[in-house]
């Protein structure tokens, strides 16, 4: 393992790259401004599944605004999300639907006009003629009703036409040796079902594009995107344009948390607003339309696990339901996932998983923070307690006895992904974090008296860094860059990769830095790039953004040491592998010399600058590279919770949090992402949720978030009382030895709190939010069990 | 129906008197024209954006300075456009009238309570409200003028139901007057929200006034219990003239939940609200009750 | 609807302006003064991202018409630096990894700035509490407390 003192620029404190964000300055989507642009705004369904037959423009149009309808859009049919390989891609949308609503919020048009209050008038006057309706299924148990209203007869997968039947979206099963065997062999055997709701992404830029139409035909575009060449490629293919003329500009994105992954749905809207009028459309969704257009996956979990009496686990049936609302956008990977974190939790043994996801009438689900694997995190550790309470099994001691860890074979990504485990920091972390939380006495849920009710829960989780393996798989997964050194010995990493806040392009500066020896304020991996100027990136998400992102700026960088290193041979008249390369902090360069002879020096600058005057060429290289492995990167929280017994109220006022990312390249950013996701995670245990009304189809909330709360400061432990801390391993198959954290740090929030209000008040929640109405309740109706 | 909480869609007149007589005339003069009355605008606007409530002429009243006052000299005598982190700046408001200081400082956030006023939450008329409860433990009356003369009532009297008050057309508030506070007072206001910075899912204000053991008066008053801000008149009466003990305050925190009607909502239930009434109404008299002792 | 003619000043800077009776504030700064750093989050006054200083004191300008600025001072996020030198809340922010996406980090900052005028030496609970109304997803609050309370300890304004 390197110690953190042999990097230069790694691991360290540098003031970051956010000083637009503090100064107004940076610009995201909805901060574009083309001139001549018009203001778009969509129109969405009032029902939740209703034919169209109908929809007539005049009045809006005599108002002067441009409309479209779906007469006016291609009707190619595709997925929005093209992250997984076109056979294992299910395709049910097409930019405006022509047949039927299927979600209440659904675009079916769309008006621009010269302001936003325009077209909004403008929009109101468009007539919708509508035909059949059907009543909404929005209870899971009613998209499984075998009389349930189709919402769907057939879709597309790859190339082949599938049947829909009883509005089955996809189904996955997966089986490792003989369940009924291992059931056989033990001694407990423990059989809960949890159920985790849908929530609300909240990032706080609603959905935006702006889209400037070429002169040639093709288009210019801005747009809230966690991969902008997904949205070229399918924009390209939508609109039958070339992707030469097709160009994605990056740009800050304001938050997503998986939700811009997919193409949204707004954006083929925009551009084909932009189209149809010959001028710029800004689009920008209002809230209440964000709330509709996407929301995560929720997941419906039977959990069947048996374990010998010295805590030997020995098989595991895993049955979960998800439906998917309107659109399916990636529930046959989801499905894998789920089945990848559950396996990988802990050494089942024997394993049988059966994944169902259906079609429901509500907003299409995509991914969240985690992709699945906070929602199965929540029924394993729980039965993880509730296994070591059985036993007599110290629940922290039970994990360690059966996590798969360094060594052992792991499927985070699925089953078709198999890779051994090299860096693991399971161990360190269950047991250091005990002992800052005095785990030890944390006492038992009867053994606590009192109004107030202290508890402590424990709870683990990880995710893979990026979805790499030996073979490409069913998902695709590669990166890439240019490196270039400028003409003074400054840097340009050009880049298609994006950054959602959690300091991708803070790391990918970095790396450069500490391959070239470059100072890091002389490297630019600025916005200022699209598709066209950059090879190809599949997405930040699947927490791929360090280990494979940077993982291929590294690569890339090694190339350009190398050319440097050659030219600095000529220089030299000697060979490269006798030359040194090193950072000068006084010089504030990096410097290249003989071995053995430093001050020979010539700065980076002065090579460059040489290479230039003489015509040599420009120091630079492009590629892109597949990661072969996706290493799981690992989270801890130990949550102290007190439950008022009077009110129901739970605050959290002390946690620990350990995260094992092999090598941390910028600390503080790393920290942030875990506290970020801790407040995510307790707004999934205390207060999330965005029902539906089952009549009609709508948001109870009607997409504004005065009835959708989420965490603010006040629901954070005192900052004293917060401990982050980190293992101390070194992945040795990412760049520098590093892994991810980003969405490892949501998977066991939720649970660690589930487990702790356990140890509190003896009450296990199997559904959350656990409100205090809902605490209240539980807590009297076992005060009345108990008086019975 | 369909919202764009970006903009504000309606069309609509904007009038900004820069005295009360103008602003009078002008109620006068469209009093039947669906003209309403814009302070603060954190609720009109908000509902102008999600259900589409229609105005024709709007009235911005937080330019007439005579409106904008806080007057400490005999009680507390309280501008209707005053904002709200304005009346909490008095530290009369924080010694002497702390269930009106608690209930603002409960309410959203900073830069809400710097637009919000008093009288906006008085004519919004929210069962939630929460200077409401308050008000009306003390007694506060408000003074409503129009182009006709002015009247004076009392906050009690004011609001009848979801979003509606006795007020005419043509009437403005102009002044919300809170009676000097006696020695041997103390009141309370508790909330019970999702988050703190949310609208309530069950609030209450109570005023004591206290002679050795005795309870002289009190007030108890709860909010988001019914279509109004309600007073628990028995509650009140069990109390009056009483002896106050843990034993006789756990006895009235049973009768209360007789008086008052809590609906299941997106907030909470009917049962949570009905059992938190009993927890609230302890504390809070047990907090009035060691107040009054200052 | 008869415009309003409207004057005002923003981040120093006399205008004028003539306004539909139901223009926004939030629009006005955005669309026509091209002053993108105040944000639209939510419409309803809920997340605390188009805040901006009204007279010196937060305000969210979601809620807030422009017929109602006339003759106001506006502060945006972009007037609060002093030309090249950050606000030492800019520098806290920065220093103290408080800022992620960086879209609630105006509102943040703006709020955090009023809070310290109102009370120089808050206490971590009323830093929480005054910032309640302002929402970040992606930091957890902790860094942005921290960022607030290194600030009071002694910020000092800084190049950038």
């Amino acid at each position: 393992m390197l110690e953190k003192e042999q990097f230069d620029v790694i691991g360290k404190r540098f003031d970051i790259k956010n000083i637009g964000k503090v100064t107004g300055e940076e610009i995201y989507s909805c901060d574009v401004n083309i001139p001549r642009q018009l203001y778009a705004v969509v129109l969405r369904s009032p029902y939740p599944h209703a034919e169209i037959k109908k929809i007539d423009y005049t009045e809006a149009e005599k108002m002067g605004a441009i409309c479209i309808g779906p007469d006016d859009v291609p009707d190619t049919l595709y997925n929005e999300r093209i992250v997984s390989i076109p056979d294992k891609t299910y395709r049910d949308r097409i930019v405006l639907p022509k047949d039927k609503v299927r979600h209440v919020g659904e675009a079916i048009a769309a008006c621009a006009a010269e302001t936003e209050e325009e077209a909004f008038a403008a929009l109101k006057k468009i007539k919708v003629e509508w035909g059949k309706k059907w009543k909404p299924l929005v209870a899971l148990d009613d998209t499984m009703d075998p009389n349930a209203p189709a919402i769907y007869d057939q879709v597309y997968l790859g190339e082949k036409k599938v049947e829909i039947k009883n509005n089955l979206a996809c189904e996955r099963n997966i089986d490792v040796g003989d369940i009924e065997q291992g059931f056989k062999e033990a001694d407990i055997i423990v059989d809960e079902t949890f159920n985790i709701k849908r929530i609300y992404h909240m990032q706080l830029e609603t959905k935006s594009a702006v889209c400037k139409p070429e002169a040639n035909g093709g288009i210019t575009l801005w747009t809230t995107t966690q991969g902008i060449h997904n949205v070229r490629i399918l924009l390209g293919h939508i609109f039958d344009i070339p992707l030469s003329k097709v160009n994605v500009k990056r740009i800050t994105l304001g938050g997503s948390f998986g939700s811009s992954i997919q193409m949204n749905s707004i954006t083929p809207i925009c551009v084909a607003l932009a189209l149809k009028a010959r001028r710029p459309v800004k689009l920008v969704t209002s809230r209440e339309g964000d709330m509709y257009d996407h929301s995560s996956y929720p997941l419906k979990t039977r959990l069947k696990v048996g374990v010998k009496k010295d805590g030997t686990l020995t098989a595991a049936h895993c049955q979960v339901w998800v439906e998917i609302g309107g659109h399916n956008i990636q529930a046959y990977p989801y499905l894998g996932c789920v089945a990848g974190w559950f396996a990988s939790l802990y050494k089942w043994k024997n394993i049988k998983y059966e994944g169902k996801a259906f079609y429901s009438n509500k907003a299409p689900s995509c991914a969240r923070r985690g992709y699945g694997s906070p929602q199965i995190n929540f029924p394993v550790e729980n039965t993880m307690d509730i296994l070591s309470e059985k036993l007599g099994i110290d629940p922290v001691h039970f994990r360690l006895q059966n996590y798969v860890g360094r060594g052992d074979e792991f499927w985070g990504q699925g089953p078709t992904v198999r890779s051994i485990i090299r860096s693991c920091g399971v161990e360190e972390m269950l047991v250091k974090g005990a002992e800052l939380i005095s785990w030890d006495k944390r006492g038992k849920p009867d053994e606590k008296s009192g109004v107030i009710r202290k508890g402590i829960g424990v709870a683990r989780g990880f995710h893979t860094s990026g979805t790499g393996g030996p073979h490409p798989g069913e998902v695709i997964d590669y990166s890439g860059a240019t490196v270039k050194i400028n003409e003074d010995g400054s840097a340009d990493v050009i880049t298609a990769l994006m950054d959602h806040g959690c300091g991708t392009w803070d790391a990918g500066a970095k790396v450069v830095a500490e391959v070239l020896k470059i100072p890091f304020e002389k490297i630019s991996i600025d916005n200022g790039v699209d598709t066209r100027t950059t090879v190809f990136d599949v997405n930040t998400h699947a927490t791929r953004g360090v280990y494979c992102g940077c993982g291929a700026i590294k690569f890339v960088a090694e190339k350009v040491k190398e050319i440097l290193l050659n030219y600095a041979a000529t220089l030299f008249e000697d060979r490269p592998e006798n030359l040194d390369l090193a950072l000068n902090q006084e010089l504030g360069q990096g410097v290249i010399y003989p071995k053995g002879l430093p001050e020979n020096c010539k700065t980076i600058g002065e090579i460059a600058e040489h290479a230039h005057t003489t015509s040599w060429g420009t120091i630079a290289y492009t590629s892109t590279l597949r990661q072969k492995n996706c290493p799981p990167c690992f989270i801890t929280y130990f949550t102290e919770v007190e439950v008022d017994t009077r009110t129901g109220e739970i605050t959290v006022p002390r946690v620990v949090m350990l995260g094992d990312s092999g090598t941390i390249i910028n600390p503080e950013l790393w920290k942030g992402q875990i506290l970020g996701a801790y407040a995510l995670g307790l707004g999934v245990g205390k207060l999330e949720s965005i029902p539906y009304d089952k009549i009609t189809g709508k948001l109870k909330c009607n997409g504004f978030i005065t009835d959708f709360k989420v965490p603010t400061t006040i629901d954070m432990p005192d900052i004293d009382n917060i401990i982050v801390d980190h293992a101390h391993t070194y992945e040795p198959t990412g760049p520098f030895g590093a892994k991810g954290i980003g969405e490892a740090a949501l998977s066991a929030v939720a649970s660690s709190f589930g487990n702790a209000v356990y140890n509190a008040v003896g009450i296990r929640f199997h559904e959350l939010p656990i409100t205090p109405e809902i605490m209240f309740k539980a807590l009297q109706e076992k005060r009345n069990r108990r008086e019975n | 129906m369909q919202t764009d909480s970006k903009i504000l869609a309606q069309e609509f007149e904007y009038l900004a008197p820069k005295t009360l007589d103008e602003a009078l005339d002008l109620l006068e003069k469209y009093k039947d024209k669906n003209i309403k009355i814009l302070a603060g605008g954190t609720d009109l606007l908000v509902k102008m954006k999600t259900i589409n409530l229609k105005v024709n002429y709007l009235m911005n009243v937080k330019n007439i300075s005579e409106l904008n006052f806080v007057d400490t000299e005999q009680g507390l005598r309280i501008g209707a456009a005053t904002p709200l982190s304005h009346i909490i700046k008095e530290e009369k408001v924080k010694v002497k009238y702390s269930a009106l200081y608690e209930g603002i400082m409960s309410m959203a956030a900073p830069a809400i309570r710097n637009m919000g006023t008093m009288a906006g939450n008085l004519g919004n008329s929210s069962p939630a409200a929460d200077t409401v409860p308050p008000l009306i433990a003390y007694g506060a009356e408000l003074k409503l003028q129009s182009k006709r003369g002015e009247h004076t009532v009392l906050v009690e009297d004011l609001i009848t139901g979801v979003g509606k008050t006795i007020m005419k057309p043509n009437e403005l508030i102009t002044e919300i007057i809170i009676p000097e506070i006696n020695k041997n007072t103390g009141s309370a206001f508790l909330k019970k929200s999702r988050v703190k910075a949310d609208l309530s899912k069950i609030n209450l204000a109570i005023y004591l006034e206290r002679e050795g053991n005795i309870c002289k008066d009190c007030k108890i008053v709860f909010g988001s219990v019914a279509i109004k801000v309600l007073r628990a008149e028995k509650t009140e009466e069990l109390l009056k003239g009483q002896i106050i003990n843990s034993e006789l305050i756990n006895k009235v925190a049973e009768e209360v939940s007789s008086e008052i009607k809590p609906i299941d909502d997106i907030r909470s239930t009917a049962e949570y609200r009905m059992a938190m009434s009993k927890q609230m109404l302890k504390d809070g008299l047990e907090l009035a009750w060691a107040r009054a002792k200052d | 609807m008869k415009k309003i003619p409207i004057e005002f000043s923003i981040n120093g800077q006399k205008r004028e302006a003539l306004v539909n009776p139901n223009d926004l504030l939030i629009n006005i700064i955005r669309d026509e003064l091209y002053l993108t750093g105040t944000k639209y989050g939510c419409g309803i006054g809920e997340c605390g991202a188009c805040t901006v200083f009204l007279d010196n004191e937060p305000v969210l300008s979601c809620l807030t018409l422009a017929a109602a600025v006339d003759g106001k001072e506006i502060t945006t996020i972009e007037g609060l630096a002093n030309g090249n030198e950050l606000h030492p809340m800019q520098i806290a922010f920065l220093k103290n990894a408080a800022v992620q996406c960086g879209f609630c980090t105006p509102g943040m900052i703006l709020t955090a700035v009023a809070l310290l005028k109102e009370n120089p030496s808050p206490t971590e609970e009323e830093i929480k509490d005054y910032m309640r109304g302002n929402i970040c997803r992606c930091t957890g609050y902790v860094q942005i407390v921290k960022a607030i309370k290194a600030c009071a300890e002694g910020g000092k304004s800084e190049p950038i």
